[in-house]
């Protein structure tokens, strides 16, 4: 087994003429949590899809273990997408049974991990409840559950707290925090600077599909001279928000 | 195919769940037992009401000319008779008889009158029923009956017809190959809107992007297609069960026509050929529908498409008896083969048995290669279209997304 369990090479993702990605190169190594970050559009997402074969590269090569996405790898996998829901119209226990299935599990192992999970979050009761019947904060605990069912070694958390409530903020890093304890990769893909100061070790700063800074957390400030990774951010776009100010101002 | 199985399972158990599939389901066989519960039941009323008509009581004068009505008969039912029509009128209007009946001498060429005290809308038309049966009942005895078969047209015949030496019946031969004219209009029927939403509902609820990283785009749709397939049978067993045994129970009290079903001619090759292009119909039907629902956002949107698909798929319809009484027309060919308007004329067509070799090979192949293609493009459509979540594929993007 590789010190590397992803390794990206010249990958670059054009959608017509557009080029999204430009020749990008990473690694994220085993057992640490690795940071994407970069501002809307830069091109985190297309990575991490392109990444999991959910998009297929222009050019270069994405791999996982050493080889290409395929659905095989997913018993392994825990993705929380940035556009994320469930099954609405089914009830609890069947979408987790799914899901979990889906992922390589007996229904049995499916069941038993579904209702420990529920039973963890206090969602036991609403095992049989349908999905829309459920509250917003309660369906991001679900889906979260969903994401790490199988106890996956690596999780992919795109944008992992946006639209969640404080409560299941709180739990998803409790999440991240078990998992990373028990030599899980986690990458992030996120704006939010002082989660990836708290949890990353290594990060990868994107603008328009190229790297713009990528390394430990250390060598990225010390590259900027000491700048917090707010600052960095800010002076990696600061064309953009400059722009942004004026045509604001106009 | 990598957890197949799987999907197919939840689509089908999800769906069998769906309150709106029972609806639906069992929306036809009720809405046929209904049907068959109001013929039944007027049958069944009419029957009664000529019943008591017949012993209906009521008093009545005759005028007749035409010396047809047998005088025993008016002595049985106590009748007078006058010689004058207007007093014969009178008497019912002054409520000294119920009903008068004056029958002219000519009655090839005039009238029989009928006048009566009025009782009600639908009671009223027991006294023609009356007047009538008079004429009937007296001259009966009077007539020959194979006389009477004739003049009636109830004379029976039975015809039969030979084709290349051997006895052909040209209606028996088309059942068994239409039947699978009318499950296939059936069961788009029924799921063409579920076939076109198929997808939508992953895309409106967000899931597909955790979806499509345990289970191949292609697996996903093939899973939900052999579902559909798997529905549409159940769907059939629940339109068939009751039916048959509506017919083989109740059909004699219905007055259904009674079906030797032993009578039926089975052609092997027709049937096989009916199979064939049934399910390569259906195929590229629900190919099609699943790739239209790939590339648009929402289901709403995806149901602005049906009635585009419906009406090329089912117009051929129309030209019905074109298919049936000129196969060598050129717009028949032409529908016979363009893939979309395709099914219903070859389903027709080899029903009625006027599909050619060449047409039957040509069909199938083209049915067929627009089958793969659709679920082709309802693959590709679907990993890309899947994760525009709020707005339609447009042409030049599908492509220039294939490429990439």
């Amino acid at each position: 087994m590789g010190k590397n369990i992803i390794e990206v090479r010249d990958f670059t993702m054009q959608f017509g003429k557009t080029v999204v990605i430009d020749g990008l190169s990473f690694d994220v190594r085993r057992g640490e949590t690795f940071g994407l970050l970069g501002s809307n559009g830069s091109g985190k997402t297309t990575t991490i899809r392109a990444l999991l074969g959910i998009y297929r590269a222009t050019a270069g090569t994405l791999t996982i273990d050493g080889k290409p996405y395929s659905v095989e790898h997913s018993a392994q996998l825990g993705y929380l997408p940035e556009e994320r829901g469930l099954y609405k119209k089914e009830r609890v226990l069947d979408v987790m049974l799914y899901f979990g299935q889906l992922k390589g599990l007996s229904k049995e192992e499916a069941r038993r991990q579904s209702l420990e999970y529920l039973e963890r979050v206090k969602l036991s009761d609403k095992a049989n409840t349908l999905l829309d019947k459920l509250s917003g904060g309660q369906q991001q605990k679900v889906q979260l559950g969903i994401t790490v069912m199988g106890d996956p070694h690596l999780l992919i958390l795109d944008e992992p707290t946006k639209g969640f409530d404080p409560v299941n903020r709180r739990l998803l890093m409790s999440i991240i925090e078990a998992h990373q304890k028990k030599g899980a990769t986690v990458i992030m893909i996120t704006h939010q600077m002082e989660e990836v100061e708290r949890l990353c070790d290594r990060v990868l700063l994107l603008k328009d599909g190229k790297a713009h800074a990528y390394g430990t957390i250390a060598d990225v400030k010390k590259q900027y001279n000491g700048k917090s990774l707010d600052d960095i951010f800010l002076e990696v776009y600061k064309t953009d928000a400059a722009e942004q100010e004026e045509a604001y101002d106009a | 195919m990598h957890n197949l199985g799987t999907v197919m399972r939840f689509e089908v158990i999800r769906t069998l769940k769906k309150k709106s599939f029972w609806v639906m389901a069992l929306g036809f066989p009720v809405m046929m037992a209904a049907a068959f519960g109001i013929i039944f039941f007027s049958n069944r009323s009419a029957n009664d009401s000529f019943d008591q008509l017949k012993d209906e009581k009521f008093s009545f004068v005759v005028t007749d000319e035409s010396n047809m009505i047998a005088p025993e008969i008016l002595e049985q039912m106590d009748a007078r008779t006058t010689p004058d029509k207007t007093s014969g009128v009178d008497a019912v209007k002054n409520g000294d008889a119920d009903a008068y009946f004056y029958y002219p001498a000519d009655l090839a060429n005039g009238t029989v009158e009928v006048y009566g005290k009025n009782i009600s809308m639908f009671d009223n038309s027991k006294y023609d029923s009356v007047a009538k049966m008079l004429l009937q009942t007296s001259t009966e005895g009077q007539v020959d009956p194979s006389l009477k078969a004739i003049v009636t047209g109830s004379v029976k015949s039975e015809s039969t017809y030979f084709r290349d030496g051997q006895n052909y019946d040209p209606i028996k031969e088309m059942i068994a190959p239409g039947f699978f004219l009318i499950l296939f209009y059936v069961l788009i029927a029924f799921f063409g809107n579920q076939m076109l939403t198929s997808t939508t509902e992953e895309k409106e609820n967000r899931v597909i992007e955790m979806l499509l990283t345990t289970v191949n785009a292609r697996t996903l749709i093939i899973g939900k297609i052999y579902a559909l397939v798997l529905l549409a049978l159940i769907q059939g067993c629940i339109i068939i069960i009751p039916a048959a045994i509506g017919y083989f129970a109740f059909g004699d009290r219905l007055n259904m026509p009674s079906f030797d079903m032993s009578s039926i001619v089975i052609d092997p090759t027709r049937i096989a050929v009916a199979i064939a292009l049934f399910s390569a119909s259906f195929m590229m039907l629900t190919g099609i529908l699943v790739a239209i629902g790939a590339s648009v956002p929402t289901a709403k949107e995806a149901g602005n498409f049906i009635g585009i698909v419906m009406i090329a798929l089912f117009g051929p319809l129309y030209a019905f008896m074109l298919f049936v009484t000129d196969p060598e027309n050129p717009f028949v060919r032409f529908l016979t083969l363009f893939p979309l308007t395709a099914p219903i004329p070859l389903l027709l067509r080899n029903a009625v048995g006027n599909l050619e070799t060449w047409e039957i090979l040509a069909g199938l192949a083209i049915l067929i290669i627009s089958a793969l293609l659709a679920m082709r493009l309802a693959v590709q459509l679907f990993r890309y279209g899947a994760l525009e979540y709020s707005r339609t594929l447009s042409v030049k993007e599908i492509f220039a997304k294939k490429k990439a």
